[in-house]
């Protein structure tokens, strides 16, 4: 039975880890991010498990997380504001011209991880740039200044 | 069995930036969870300082020091344990503990089922059950005469652990055990 609260609180808890330690995964990762994230999920591990090496305590574990997952992936679904405290918003970095100082500075986001997501996308300065936009996922969408303005 | 609508119309239901990029973005939401994380993160720092000082044990606060009036026993201990992980609790013994060449030593049988006690050092030439705990003979000559236990909790807790050599003052200790 602990195992099954075990894992449930090590799931919770590391989203509310990552939620907090800022949104930069996936193709804004760097390496001391990955570091971050492999560590605390290996840490979690350890107490979750305990000294029972059983392949039952592993597979209640797994089930354990498989349905916490989905009770929270649905609970997303069904309520908008809980999607928000789970994924957060899409948040504008740039707009027209103008870097959005304080989300860029909350996010710890900086000109040149936009610059670095423009180049991904054919561009070469920032003024060719519209819009940049932080995604729920960590990703920078640009949306290209269209080229007769 | 009620049937739901496979398709429906588009809509324009995400939220616009300066009314021409659809992104959806709640600033007024996300104000608040930065305020939010700023709280966390400084129960994270309040979390780590306490850590350091012992507060969650394995440290200066988490270390402990009980004696008997009569000077029979000095324990050194960790007030503060933490669930199975082992910690030492070392008594020594004064003058008075040590009878025709013998101490003998009676602990609550909470040292046994909530503390998990694994290993005492030196051996005890007899232990005997009984009497709500257990009572350990060790040989012994002269002072300094010292036993070590190794705890390894099997629960978190509050717990009470009381010891005593027969014919002396009992010596009561509260032990929490962390998660």
């Amino acid at each position: 039975m602990a195992a099954v609260f075990r894992a449930v609180f090590g799931y919770c808890f590391l989203v509310l880890m990552v939620r907090t330690a800022g949104r930069r995964p996936g193709k804004q990762i760097t390496p001391f991010e990955f570091v971050f994230i492999f560590f605390i999920g290996g840490l979690t591990l350890t107490p979750m498990v305990g000294n029972d090496r059983s392949l039952s305590n592993a597979l209640i574990i797994i089930i354990t997380i498989a349905v916490t997952h989905f009770v929270i992936a649905w609970l997303r679904q069904c309520s908008a504001a809980f999607g928000r405290l789970v994924d957060g918003t899409p948040l504008v970095l740039l707009k027209k011209g103008e870097w959005q100082i304080e989300t860029m500075r909350r996010m710890r986001i900086q000109d040149d991880d936009v610059m670095a997501m423009a180049r991904d996308n054919g561009l070469e300065r920032l003024d060719q740039i519209d819009y940049a936009i932080l995604e729920r996922n960590g990703e920078i969408s640009i949306i290209e200044a269209s080229k007769e303005s | 069995m009620a049937s739901y609508p496979k398709t429906k119309p588009v809509e324009d239901t995400v939220p616009k930036v300066n009314d021409e990029v659809a992104v959806g973005s709640d600033l007024e939401f996300q104000r608040k969870w930065w305020r939010f994380t700023r709280v966390l993160w400084m129960v994270f720092a309040a979390i780590v300082v306490a850590d350091l000082l012992g507060c969650f044990g394995r440290g200066f606060l988490a270390n402990a020091h009980a004696r008997t009036n009569d000077g029979v026993m000095d324990v050194k201990y960790e007030r503060i344990e933490r669930f199975s992980t082992p910690s030492i609790l070392r008594i020594e013994f004064g003058p008075t503990a040590i009878r025709d060449g013998k101490i003998q030593l009676w602990i609550s049988d909470s040292f046994i089922k909530s503390l998990g006690n694994q290993r005492v050092v030196p051996q005890p030439e007899a232990s005997v059950v009984g009497q709500d705990g257990i009572l350990y003979t060790f040989s012994a000559t002269t002072v300094p005469a010292a036993v070590e236990f190794e705890l390894e909790p099997t629960a978190p807790g509050i717990f009470d652990l009381q010891m005593q050599v027969p014919g002396s003052e009992k010596l009561k200790l509260h032990l929490f055990v962390m998660p």
